[in-house]
């Protein structure tokens, strides 16, 4: 099955993602020069917590900050479909 | 209802709320309610540390070539963050433990805690390294006007919490006269007191401590008090998690995943809440004028750190389902970001010191030729 997404940011940027790459939404978010939040980038301090507004996410590290429904944390998730955020 | 050390009914942790159920009896996390709680204990002792392996000795020459206005800068972090780790390295124990229902809850906020004193004691490290007589510095955190504003604010919730409970264990629900002032205790007035004392531990876990991370590493920036600074990262790493604590807390009650009055309370007291959060942020701002009164500092002013603790904030409340109140949507102190990584993740080669103990498993098949000639 094809691990790659579009990945649709504020409504505007649409990246194109290669899942099986491992990198994570932050990092994407990051290579395409849009400066995610972030501190801790391992899943416990909540700083990159973005707005999941469609599509899934799978996580790669099990995150300890709580995901409210409709959120994701960007620096421990990777697209598990086409996905639309906001940050 | 008063309190036993060891609860002789048969209970299920598994149903008991996170607080104000049946007292913990045995310590188990085989099996748990709110299985992250028993995560954040491995990670927080996984990022045990000591004040004294970090070598502050540079700092004394720093300090001393400091303009005054820094020195007053500096130092008066130091007895701010003096002051929140003494109230935290030791309110969570006696406000929370005698009322907290399920053991991996129970287990963190003692773990929670005891890191707190790791904290205090890296304050006496650094303080005693740069005077003879730290004596000055720490009995100014008792006298000093604004530190006294703070302390008054971090401290009532939890002491108001402490008196009620103390009440209802020693005398049951009811009117209750002490030193001749009525005090109406029932679950769910405690209930009220616990979530707001939860709402003042997170605002002061989620920004309180920000302005002074930001002169911290602002000087580091410069190359100044690095010794300082590789303490202050490994604190502030230790806050996210506690912040992250509290923020699960209160997210739970919220969203009704354990006691549903709590998630009734929540919703009745949430301007309340709202309004703890807001205060705290004014008084960071307020602290950051205070700062800077005598002249700001190479890279920093008060106008960046006030828009800092907004952008903070914004996050940290949005963490907590209220809506982001400031405009500072940007981060106006980038390089913040470098220090507040953890570091299972290498920013830069010198950001790559080892600080974290975990560096392997300890090999429990060891045979006898690998102990060759070792004798007893
Ligand atoms: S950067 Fe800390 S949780 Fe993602
Ligand atoms: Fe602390
Ligand atoms: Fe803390």
């Amino acid at each position: 099955m094809s691990q790659v997404f579009k990945v649709k940011v504020n409504g505007q940027h649409e990246l194109t993602v290669d899942a099986s790459q491992g990198n994570t939404l932050l990092e994407t978010l990051e290579q395409a020069g849009l400066e995610p939040h972030y501190h801790c980038r391992n899943g416990f301090c909540g700083a990159c917590r973005v707005q999941l507004t469609a599509g899934d996410v799978t996580y790669i590290n099990d995150p300890l900050a709580f995901i409210r429904p409709g959120d994701c944390l960007a620096c421990c998730c990777v697209p598990a479909s086409d996905i639309e955020i906001n940050q | 209802m008063s309190y036993s050390t060891f609860n002789k009914n048969q209970i299920n942790p598994l149903k008991e709320p996170m607080f104000f159920g049946n007292s913990v009896n045995v310590a188990r996390y085989d099996q748990q309610k709110h299985s992250v709680f028993e995560k954040l204990i491995e990670k927080q002792i996984s990022f045990f540390w000591r004040p004294e392996e970090v070598d502050v000795s540079r700092d004394r020459v720093d300090f001393q070539a400091l303009t005054e206005s820094e020195k007053h800068i500096f130092i008066s972090n130091l007895k701010y963050q003096t002051l929140l780790d003494s109230v935290q390295g030791r309110s969570p124990n006696i406000a929370l433990l005698p009322i907290v229902s399920i053991p991996e809850l129970e287990t963190w906020i003692e773990t929670w805690s005891f890191f707190e004193t790791i904290h205090s004691r890296s304050y006496t490290h650094i303080l005693r390294n740069l005077f003879t007589d730290p004596s000055e510095v720490f009995e100014d955190i008792v006298i000093n006007e604004e530190i006294q504003k703070r302390a008054n604010d971090i401290s009532k919730y939890y002491d108001d919490l402490i008196f009620y409970t103390q009440l209802w264990q020693t005398h049951g629900e009811g009117e209750w006269e002490v030193d001749g002032e009525k005090h109406t205790v029932n679950m769910r007035e405690l209930k009220k007191k616990l979530f707001l004392c939860i709402n003042s531990v997170n605002a002061l876990e989620a920004v309180r401590f920000y302005v002074s991370f930001a002169c911290t590493f602002a000087f580091a920036e410069r190359d100044l008090m690095e010794g300082n600074s590789k303490i202050i990262r490994l604190i502030a790493r230790d806050e996210n998690l506690h912040l992250v604590s509290t923020q699960q807390i209160i997210n739970l009650w919220q969203y009704g995943q354990d006691d549903p009055e709590m998630k009734e309370i929540a919703e009745e007291l949430r301007e309340e809440a709202l309004q703890i959060f807001m205060n705290a942020v004014e008084q960071e701002k307020q602290w950051a004028h205070y700062l800077f009164r005598n002249g700001s500092m190479i890279g920093l002013n008060e106008e960046m750190l006030c828009q800092y603790v907004e952008y903070i904030a914004n996050m940290r409340m949005e963490a907590i389902g209220f809506d982001a109140p400031f405009k500072q949507r940007s981060n106006p102190l980038p390089w913040m970001n470098k220090y507040l990584v953890s570091d299972n993740v290498q920013v830069a080669p010198q950001e790559a010191e080892i600080t974290s103990y975990l560096v392997g498993q300890i090999d429990s098949e060891v045979s006898a030729s690998d102990l060759g000639d070792f004798e007893l």
